[in-house]
C-alpha cells in the first residue's frame, strides 16, 4: 500500500515539475527569440531602436510571469514534505 | 455546515460529474459549423486567397475584421476579473472564472484569424525567423503572446483550490487533477502564497491587456490611409474591446446559467451590475466615435471625406447606421432601467452590442480600403462562402472550446464563493466601519458641544 | 552610388498603355483571365490611372501612368513583418517573393496602391516567358521593380568588359516602349542625366507629396504648369 502511494506520488511530482520546466523553456525560448530579433535588426541596420525598445518592456513582463509561476510551484510543491 | 458545502458544491460540480444529452447535441451542432469552416479553409489553402471576395484594392476583409473582433472580446476577462478583484467588489465571485476562460479561448481563435488570412501560411515561421520589430504585426505577436501567457496563468492560479476539490471528490481523471492541483491542501502557508501570486497577476494583467488592443489598433493607425491614421485609435479600440467583452461575457453567463441551472449563483443583481457597466461602456464608446467622426468631418480633407460619406450615406450606410443602432440606441433603451426584467433586457442589449461591435470593426477595415487616395478603380467587397464558413467555424470553435472547458473544470469558482460566504461578509463590514468617522473624533466633538 | 528614378511627362502621355503591355511582357506579369479581371484582381505593375477634372467632367481626362513610385521613405517597408520588401542602396524597393508570407500589410499601407497580390497561382513556368524574371506563385505580393533584372544584366556586362555602366544602358521596359517618349528613366544622383534635369523642371510635381513618402517617380504637369 505504502509503495503504491509513493509510486503514484512520484509520478504526480515528476509531472508537476515537468510542467514548471516546460514553462521555463517556453519563456526562455521567447526571450531568446526577442534577442535574436534585436541582433538581426542590429546587423542589418534596420531600426534597431524599435527592437530594443520593445524588448525593454516585453522581456521583464515575461520574466515576472515566469517568476510568479515558479513562486507558486515552489511554494506549493517544495513545502509539501513539511506537512 | 458540512452539508451546506456538499450541496452547493454538487451544483457546481454537476457539469463535470454528469453529462446529459444536451451536451452531445450542442457538440454535434457546433461540429457542423466547424466542419464548414474546415472545408472552407482546406479549399482556400489549396487554391489560394482567390476563393475569398478580396480584391484590389480591398485586400483586407472578414478575416482581419474577425481578428480585431475576437481579440477585442478577450478584454472580458481582464476587466471583470482583475479590476473587480483589485477593487474588492464582492459581486465578482461567480463571474471571474467565466470571464477568464473567455479570454483564454478567444485569444486562440483571434490569433488563428491572422493565420487564416495569410497568403502563404506555410511560411508563418518566417515571422519568427525574420521578424521586424518596426512592423505593428510583430508588436501584435509579442503582445498577444504575453497576454495569452498571462491569461492562462491568471486562469490557472485561482483554479488550483478548485482542482483540489475535483481531485478529492471525483473518481475520474484522478492523475490529471492530482498533477494540476499542485498538492493543495488549503493550509495557511499555501493560501498566503496563492493570494500573493494572484494579487501580482491581477495588477500585471491590466497593462498587458491594454497594450494588446492598442497594438492591434496600431496596425491601422500607423498607416497613412484616410480615416485610419488617427491618434485616437489606441484608446478607441480598448474601449470598444471592453465594451464587446462585457457583452460576450453576459451572453455566456446567461447561456450557461440556463444550461447548468446556475440560477442560485448568477442572480439578477449580477446582471444588473454588469448591465450598468455595459451602459457606461456604451456611452464611452459613443463619445469616442463622435469625437472621431466630428474631427474628420470638420477638417473636411477631401480623401477623408470620400470615406466618411461612403459610411454615412454611401454604399456602407446600412453597416454604419446598423452599428449606431446596435451599439448605442438599443443598449441605451434596454439598460437605462434595469430594476425589472433585468436578465431579458441585459441579454437583448448584449446580443445587440455583439453584432454592433462586429459591424464597427467591419466599418473601420473595409471602407478605407475601398476608396483609395489615388484614382485607382474602386472596389466592392463581397465576402464569399469561404469567408462566411470560416467565420461561422471560428465562432463555433470558440463555443466548443468553452463548452469543453466547463466539462473539465468548474466554470464557477467554488472556493471563491465559499470565501465570500465565510470571510467576505466580515471583511466588507470591517471595511465599511473604516469609512465612518473615528470614535475619538466623535468623542471630542461631543465634549466640545457639552461645554 | 546611383539613385534610380523616373520622370513621366503627363503632357506627352496619350494613355495608349504601351508601357503597361511592355511591363507585363517583360516581367512575366500574369494575365489573370476575364473572370478574375471582373472580380477586380488585375495585376498591373505599371497601371494608367485616369482622373477626370471635377469641374470639366467630360472635357478633360488626365492619364497618370503609375509604376511603383520607389519612395525614399516607403510606408510599405515599415510595416512588412518579415523583411520581404526593403529599400536597396540604389533606391529600388525590392520584393523577395520567397519570404513574403502574404499578409498584405504593405498593400494596405501603400498610399499609391502600387502593390498587387497573387490571389491564385495565375501561371506556371513555361516557354515564352522572360527567363530573367521569376514566376510568382499564389499568396505573395508583387510590384514594379524598375526592371531590376535589366540592371543586373547591364552590371554584369559592364563588369565583364571592365567598365562602368554607361548612362542609357539600363532602361526600364516601360520607358523603352513609350511611343511618345513620355517616360524618362535614369540616375537621379547624376546631376547631368536627363532625369535629373527634368526633375528640376518648374513643371515637376510628386503624387501625394504631402505624405512625405519622397517618391522617385516625378511627374511633369501638362501645359506650362498650373494648367
Amino acid at each position: 500500500m505504502e509503495r503504491e502511494r509513493s509510486d503514484w506520488d512520484r509520478v504526480v511530482k515528476t509531472l508537476q515539475w515537468a510542467i514548471a520546466g516546460v514553462f521555463v523553456l517556453f519563456v526562455g525560448g521567447l526571450i531568446i527569440w526577442i534577442i535574436h530579433l534585436i541582433r538581426t535588426a542590429w546587423r542589418l541596420g534596420d531600426v534597431p531602436s524599435a527592437s530594443v525598445g520593445i524588448s525593454l518592456v516585453a522581456i521583464p513582463v515575461f520574466l515576472v510571469l515566469l517568476g510568479v509561476v515558479l513562486y507558486v510551484f515552489w511554494g506549493l510543491l517544495a513545502h509539501q514534505r513539511e506537512e | 455546515m458540512v452539508d451546506h458545502k456538499d450541496d452547493y458544491e454538487d451544483i457546481l460540480l454537476a457539469p463535470i460529474a454528469h453529462t446529459g444529452p444536451g451536451f452531445y447535441w450542442a457538440v454535434a451542432g457546433l461540429s457542423v459549423f466547424i466542419l464548414w469552416g474546415a472545408i472552407a479553409y482546406a479549399v482556400q489553402f489549396h487554391q489560394g486567397l482567390g476563393v475569398t471576395g478580396l480584391q484590389q484594392p480591398v485586400s483586407w476583409g472578414f478575416y482581419v475584421t474577425n481578428f480585431v473582433f475576437f481579440i477585442g472580446i478577450s478584454h472580458a476577462g481582464t476587466l471583470i476579473s482583475a479590476i473587480l478583484r483589485l477593487s474588492k467588489a464582492e459581486w465578482r465571485r461567480p463571474i471571474t472564472r467565466m470571464a477568464e476562460v473567455i479570454t483564454c479561448m478567444v485569444l486562440f481563435i483571434g490569433a488563428g484569424q491572422i493565420l487564416i488570412d495569410l497568403g502563404r501560411p506555410d511560411r508563418m515561421l518566417n515571422v519568427i525567423r525574420y521578424g521586424r520589430y518596426q512592423s505593428p504585426l510583430l508588436w501584435d505577436a509579442t503582445s498577444i503572446s504575453a497576454y495569452l501567457t498571462a491569461s492562462v496563468v491568471y486562469l490557472y492560479l485561482p483554479m488550483i483550490p478548485d482542482i483540489a476539490v475535483l481531485r478529492d471528490r471525483l473518481k475520474k481523471r484522478k492523475l490529471f487533477y492530482s498533477v494540476l492541483a499542485l498538492g493543495w491542501t488549503g493550509t495557511e502557508h499555501q493560501q498566503r502564497i496563492l493570494n500573493r501570486a494572484i494579487a501580482i497577476m491581477a495588477v500585471l494583467v491590466i497593462p498587458i491587456a491594454v497594450s494588446v488592443h492598442t497594438v492591434v489598433s496600431f496596425v491601422f493607425s500607423m498607416t497613412l490611409q484616410p480615416m485610419w491614421h488617427s491618434t485616437i485609435f489606441g484608446p478607441y479600440f480598448v474601449v470598444g474591446a471592453i465594451f464587446s467583452g462585457i457583452a460576450a461575457l453576459i451572453v455566456a453567463m446567461i447561456v450557461f446559467r440556463k444550461a447548468y441551472g446556475f440560477e442560485p449563483y448568477l442572480k439578477p443583481i449580477h446582471f444588473r451590475y454588469l448591465g450598468q457597466l455595459l451602459l457606461i461602456m456604451a456611452l464611452l464608446w459613443f463619445y469616442f466615435t463622435f469625437a472621431e467622426y466630428l474631427t474628420g468631418y470638420y477638417g473636411a480633407e477631401p480623401e477623408e471625406m470620400k470615406v466618411f460619406w461612403a459610411k454615412f450615406t454611401g454604399p456602407f450606410w446600412p453597416f454604419f447606421w446598423g452599428m449606431v443602432l446596435c451599439n448605442f440606441i438599443i443598449p441605451l433603451s434596454c439598460l437605462v432601467r434595469l430594476s425589472r426584467r433585468t436578465i431579458g433586457k441585459v441579454l437583448a442589449a448584449s446580443l445587440s452590442v455583439t453584432v454592433g461591435m462586429w459591424l464597427e470593426r467591419f466599418i473601420i477595415v473595409v471602407p478605407t480600403l475601398s476608396f483609395p487616395r489615388v484614382p485607382f478603380p474602386e472596389g466592392v467587397y463581397s465576402p464569399s462562402w469561404v469567408e462566411w464558413g470560416l467565420m461561422a467555424g471560428s465562432f463555433a470553435l470558440f463555443a466548443l472550446f468553452y463548452l469543453l472547458f466547463t466539462k473539465v473544470f468548474p466554470i464557477i469558482s467554488i472556493w471563491e464563493i465559499q470565501e465570500g460566504r465565510e470571510v467576505g461578509l466580515k471583511e466588507v463590514e470591517e471595511r465599511l466601519l473604516t469609512y465612518l468617522p473615528d470614535e475619538a473624533e466623535a468623542n471630542i466633538l461631543e465634549a466640545s458641544r457639552g461645554r | 552610388m546611383a539613385l534610380w528614378g523616373m520622370v513621366i511627362d503627363l503632357d506627352r502621355c496619350t494613355g495608349c498603355q504601351a508601357c503597361v503591355m511592355a511591363c507585363k511582357a517583360e516581367n512575366n506579369v500574369p494575365a489573370v483571365g476575364q473572370k478574375e479581371a471582373g472580380r477586380g484582381r488585375i495585376i498591373s505593375w505599371m497601371q494608367v490611372l485616369t482622373e477626370t477634372d471635377e469641374e470639366h467632367h467630360s472635357e478633360k481626362m488626365r492619364f497618370i501612368p503609375r509604376p511603383c513610385l520607389q519612395c525614399d521613405d516607403p510606408p510599405c517597408i515599415k510595416v512588412c513583418p518579415v523583411y520581404a520588401t526593403y529599400r536597396n542602396p540604389e533606391g529600388i524597393i525590392a520584393q523577395i517573393y520567397n519570404r513574403c508570407i502574404g499578409c498584405r500589410f504593405c498593400m494596405a499601407a501603400c498610399p499609391y496602391n502600387a502593390k498587387y497580390f497573387n490571389w491564385y497561382t495565375y501561371q506556371k513556368e513555361q516557354p515564352g516567358q522572360n527567363p530573367d524574371v521569376s514566376v510568382r506563385e499564389k499568396g505573395v505580393v508583387e510590384k514594379c521593380t524598375f526592371c531590376h533584372h535589366r540592371l543586373q544584366k547591364a552590371r554584369e556586362r559592364a563588369h565583364a568588359e571592365n567598365r562602368e555602366i554607361e548612362p542609357g544602358e539600363y532602361n526600364t521596359a516601360c520607358a523603352q516602349a513609350c511611343p511618345a517618349q513620355a517616360i524618362i528613366f535614369g540616375d537621379l544622383a547624376d546631376p547631368g542625366s536627363e532625369v535629373s534635369k527634368l526633375a528640376r523642371s518648374p513643371r515637376a510635381f510628386k503624387l501625394q507629396e504631402e505624405l512625405g513618402t519622397k517618391p522617385k517617380v516625378i511627374y511633369l504637369t501638362e501645359g506650362e504648369g498650373g494648367g
